[in-house]
């Protein structure tokens, strides 16, 4: 079944709207918190993974667009720069998800794109500035 | 009577191109393989390789004389100051020195990484003036080939080990040893291990004053023991035996270097570090060096020592090995910890080789130490005496 990740900005005026409620009920999605920001009075952030199957997903995202929630698409999360990169495995110990790891044969760093939640605690983490998060 | 080799032996057949060298970490599986004597008699350079961040760094760098001259008795490179108190156009450029402006984003490592990807760097200079040196300020522009000398001199580089850094406070932490999260949340450690090049040749029997050396991608020399060397070994439990206090002292052609192997850290909420590339190459003289040089990971043990007690003295939490820390968890007190590396095992691997390639090639000869370190050292605290 496909997979994506979407971030949803709320507003105020909608932050009260039951969105995951309605994304599982009604387009039968299967909705993964990965990370979710609100401050009383000002809206939020949702980072959100959603599996289901593709015409779902599509006609969930189109509601949750209609009740006036901005929906981004998290197509490439984390940006690293390889270039930049010396592979001293920094990053590795404070990511939450096992995303970052060495390669067991050339000790170089790898990132599994699939399990980053886009938390950034591996930006803070490397010395050489080679990751940075794109939201 | 085993093999016997000397420098001028090595050597000989290096200019023939007929030397047989190989890095730290291939000699393991060829020891196993052959045994140590047939090793020995085939063997003759095991080079080693370290690349990590190492706080006492810094280059001395000769700007050159204006017209008219000036005594530099305070100097910036980039907002970041330099320590002028030399005679008139010296200064030295210490790697953890932070810009006057940019705060933690920017300090000496980064002076000495763009000065070494050719880059170029804001000078001022300030003086008071004098009858042989009239002026008491200039403001230009340097170019690593506009100065005369910038000479790396890194007064303590390469620790032999180093302790596992954890966290067992409430609050995460942001230290040298990179960020430190609650409760035990993870651990770091940052050696080559059996790539490293003290713990190769732990009792100095080929590494000394005057080894030459790869250093930051140029050829360098060992100068002296490093700052707080303190070399006796420790015994652990079953017999064990902890190298962990050596330290080197360096000095290279900061002009032939390349940011490849010299690159500048930012340590979030610590400061400004130099990652140095090193390597060293040991000569097989005999038996005994090979015995030393054949170490690897599983044999080398490090203490994890808790972070959260900013104290000279802080706890231990026991002991573990290089090859559990690169697999990437270890346990602490029961509880299962995910380790961070800081130094970089892929590119200390790069050194080595590389190092290899060149002595393969003819292009590194090997130096023999003109004075051995000493067995001893003492790592003295500083006492406030009012």
């Amino acid at each position: 079944m496909p997979k994506k990740k979407v971030i949803f900005t709320f507003t105020p005026q909608n932050v009260e709207k039951p969105v995951t409620y309605q994304l599982i009920k009604k387009y039968d999605l299967w909705v993964n918190i990965l990370q979710a920001k609100f401050e009383p009075g000002k809206g939020g952030k949702l980072v959100l993974e959603l599996k289901g199957e593709e015409e779902q997903i599509k006609e969930g995202l189109n509601f949750v667009r209609q009740i006036g929630v901005e929906v981004e698409l998290l197509e490439q999360e984390v940006l690293w720069e390889e270039k930049k990169c010396v592979d001293c495995g920094a990053c590795i110990s404070i990511c939450p998800t096992g995303a970052l790891f060495l390669d067991k044969l050339t000790y170089q760093l790898n990132i599994d794109y699939e399990k980053c939640i886009v938390c950034g605690n591996c930006v803070e983490a490397c010395p050489l500035q080679a990751i940075k998060v794109t939201f | 009577m085993g093999v016997e080799r000397t420098y001028e032996e090595i050597n000989k057949k290096i200019k023939k191109g007929e030397a047989v060298v190989v890095t730290a970490e291939e000699i393991i599986p060829l020891v196993e393989e052959k045994g140590i004597e047939k090793a020995t008699e085939e063997i003759d350079v095991v080079t080693t390789g370290t690349f990590g961040p190492m706080c006492s760094s810094g280059a001395i760098i000769n700007f050159g004389h204006s017209d008219p001259p000036i005594r530099m008795q305070k100097v910036w490179l980039n907002e970041v100051e330099a320590y002028a108190g030399l005679a008139a156009v010296d200064a030295y450029i210490g790697a953890t020195q932070l810009s006057e402006n940019k705060e933690v984003e920017y300090g000496g490592a980064q002076v000495i990484e763009d000065l070494v990807s050719g880059k170029k760097i804001r000078l001022k200079a300030l003086s008071s003036g004098s009858d042989c040196y009239p002026r008491r300020e200039i403001e230009t522009y340097i170019t690593k080939e506009s100065i005369n000398q910038a000479i790396l001199f890194n007064p303590r580089n390469s620790y032999q080990n180093y302790n596992v850094a954890i966290n067992t406070s409430e609050r995460k932490m942001y230290t040298y040893m990179g960020i430190l999260l609650p409760k035990m949340g993870n651990a770091t450690y940052s050696t080559s291990g059996q790539l490293s090049p003290l713990l190769n040749d732990p009792e100095f029997m080929t590494i000394g004053i005057g080894t030459r050396i790869f250093l930051g991608g140029a050829q360098g020399y060992i100068v002296w023991e490093g700052t707080q060397f303190s070399p006796e070994p420790r015994k652990i439990e079953k017999g064990k035996t902890v190298y962990r206090g050596a330290t080197l002292a360096v000095i290279g052609n900061l002009k032939e270097m390349s940011p490849n192997f010299l690159r500048a850290a930012i340590f979030k909420g610590y400061g400004v570090s130099l990652f140095v590339g090193i390597g060293v190459p040991i000569p097989i003289l005999n038996r005994e060096v090979m015995s030393y040089v054949m170490v690897k990971d599983e044999d080398i043990y490090t203490e994890i020592i808790d972070y959260s007690i900013p104290r000279l003295e802080r706890p231990s939490l026991g002991w573990v090995n290089y090859k559990q820390l690169r697999e990437g968890k270890i346990k602490v007190q029961g509880k299962e910890v995910i380790t961070s590396s800081l130094s970089s095992y892929a590119k200390a691997r790069e050194i080595a080789q590389k190092l290899k390639e060149e002595i393969l090639r003819g292009e590194f000869l090997l130096q023999e130490p003109i004075q051995k370190f000493p067995q001893h050292g003492e790592f003295k605290p500083l006492l406030e005496i009012r």
